[in-house]
């Protein structure tokens, strides 16, 4: 991968820049010896175990969700819930 | 302070008060109040629900402790058919298509919401000055900041505009409003209490918690509230706490983190104020340690870097397409940076982009899993002290709250004041401010799914010092 994408591109912010205040956290971070560098999450086991999993079930959204949903959607004509433009080349 | 609920809760069964002329009357303060701690009122919904509260004591029905009992909400959790804006120009005509499990529950228990709370914007600041409503202001000195991100709820029981509200703590959110505001705030162990509903900001450390007045009302709402749930995975189960599980305190062994106190940054007053407790306590004949911990700057750092690369994916989907405030411009790209830019605040913008600089090729080795590593060794380091001690007792904050308008001038000042709440985010442990000892409070802080010991020191020091 040659071409590098910056963090404007990345983050879908126009002319956004690294800051120098969160660059200064980001110096401790790249500073500090941690005694073990691999992240094993010994301690915070927050993940779910197979045999806990919920059930895999479609739930049908209530008639007030949706259309909360469609009042949520930002731009509407005749009825039609307009997506914004797509001019891919 | 007794409890206000149970106070309210008999007021309300002998019929000295009605539930609407309650409801009514705190839906008043807060419109006329001048602290900024208001998105919007829901003060049809609450009248609605006030009026049948009224009649079902008007039938001699019986009625639960939280029936009628008026709260407020941050405006990060979803109600359904309300606005949720996270205080963001984005989402500030949001409406929620559905209701937080945290909320739901306290609905179910008969509890009136009348308002969402001011906040800075998807939790991103620790003064509530990063908002579209304008900066949120102390309960004891307005030109001071309220404190963050749930600055709107801390200052509305404060002020008693609200009996208890329900903030959200990533890295000290509810408690250090609570401190800069003299109320009680608690973080429960990470996953008690559901984040389904709950915007998400960092979502490895994101906890639903009280705000309120006494220690009994936390305890009542953190019951209710409490539990698994199958919309959130990460969620656990726990057992419910009573009040008399919580009257008498068998702490033997607390300690404190020396380098907290020893910092150069540790504000003079709250560093002997602090230590004036720490005596007193040692004169109830409980054994007081000093343990050493990280560094601030690690902590903060750890914090900073992880909190940002999670809020940059969360905030991943915000990009005008089936919700929020989209801006046309010539391509779906274009929609999506312009949408982006024009919406999002300052800080807001801050985060994101730090959080993909820390996940992007080259960078996320060298901060991001060494972010991760570090998180793992506090944990450890707390696992040891919690071997040794039963409590760890901790200023708020180094500080005093700063004015209104200073904080924004300086990103990373308002970073490290959050030095002494981040570390217990990051080590998912439960932690309650308490109004005394400091001008901004005491955290009581002790081992994962021991809330209950929590309530119960916060009981012991309530008549201790």
């Amino acid at each position: 991968m040659s071409k590098t994408m910056t963090v404007d591109i990345l983050s879908s912010i126009k002319g956004a820049q690294p800051s120098e205040s969160v660059n200064q956290l980001f110096d401790v971070i790249k500073n500090a010896i941690p005694t073990n560098n691999n992240a094993a999450n010994n301690v915070n086991r927050n993940c779910v175990s197979v045999n806990n999993l919920r059930e895999d079930v479609v739930i049908e959204s209530s008639a007030i969700e949706k259309q909360i949903i469609l009042e949520n959607f930002p731009n509407k004509k005749n009825g039609f819930l307009v997506v914004a433009k797509v001019i891919e080349g | 302070m007794d409890s206000q609920i149970k106070k309210i809760h008999q007021q309300l069964v002998s019929k000295q008060i009605t539930c609407t002329a309650l409801v009514q009357e705190k839906l008043d303060l807060l419109k006329q109040n001048t602290y900024n701690s208001v998105n919007s009122l829901l003060d049809a919904l609450a009248l609605e629900l006030a009026a049948k509260v009224d009649a079902k004591i008007a039938n001699g029905e019986e009625i639960g402790l939280l029936e009628g009992i008026p709260f407020g909400i941050k405006d990060v959790y979803m109600l359904q058919g309300t606005y949720a804006t996270a205080s963001s120009e984005l989402l500030k005509n949001y409406k929620s298509p559905y209701t937080a499990t945290a909320i739901q529950k306290l609905l179910d228990a008969g509890a009136i919401p009348l308002v969402k709370e001011n906040c800075d914007s998807f939790g991103h600041g620790s003064s509530s000055e990063n908002t579209i409503f304008g900066a949120v202001k102390n309960a004891i000195d307005p030109t001071l900041v309220a404190g963050g991100s749930s600055g709107g709820s801390a200052v509305n029981v404060a002020k008693e505009y609200t009996v208890f509200s329900i903030g959200g703590d990533t890295g000290g959110s509810i408690r250090q409003p609570a401190g800069y505001n003299h109320i009680y705030g608690f973080k429960p162990t990470y996953g008690r209490i559901s984040r389904y509903g709950l915007m998400a900001y960092a979502s490895s450390t994101d906890c639903v918690g009280p705000l309120a007045k006494s220690i009994e009302d936390i305890r009542i709402v953190l019951n209710v509230m409490s539990g698994k749930d199958p919309k959130d995975q990460t969620s656990i189960t726990s057992n419910e706490i009573s009040e008399d599980a919580i009257a008498t305190s068998s702490v033997k062994t607390i300690g404190y983190f020396k380098n907290f106190i020893e910092s150069d940054a540790i504000d003079a007053q709250i560093k002997s104020d602090f230590l004036a407790s720490i005596e007193k306590i040692k004169a109830k004949g409980i054994e007081v340690k000093e343990l050493d911990f990280f560094k601030s700057d690690i902590l903060v750092s750890t914090y900073y870097t992880l909190a940002m690369a999670e809020t940059a994916s969360n905030l991943s989907r915000l990009d005008g397409t089936n919700y929020g405030n989209r801006i046309e411009a010539e391509n779906l790209i274009e929609t999506y940076a312009v949408t982006r830019s024009e919406n999002f605040s300052e800080e807001t913008k801050r985060r994101i982009v730090g959080g993909n600089q820390v996940l992007s090729q080259g960078f996320s080795d060298e901060i991001y899993l060494k972010g991760l590593a570090l998180r793992d060794q506090i944990s450890e380091n707390f696992s040891k002290d919690f071997q040794e001690v039963d409590i760890i007792l901790s200023p708020v904050t180094p500080s005093t709250p700063p004015k209104i308008g200073d904080s924004l001038k300086d990103p990373l000042a308002m970073y490290l004041s959050d030095a002494y709440t981040v570390g217990f985010s990051l080590g998912q442990l439960p932690t309650l401010t308490v109004p005394q000892g400091t001008s901004t409070g005491l955290q009581i802080t002790a081992a994962k799914n021991s809330d209950e010991l929590v309530l119960k020191f916060a009981n012991f020091l309530k008549d201790t010092i």
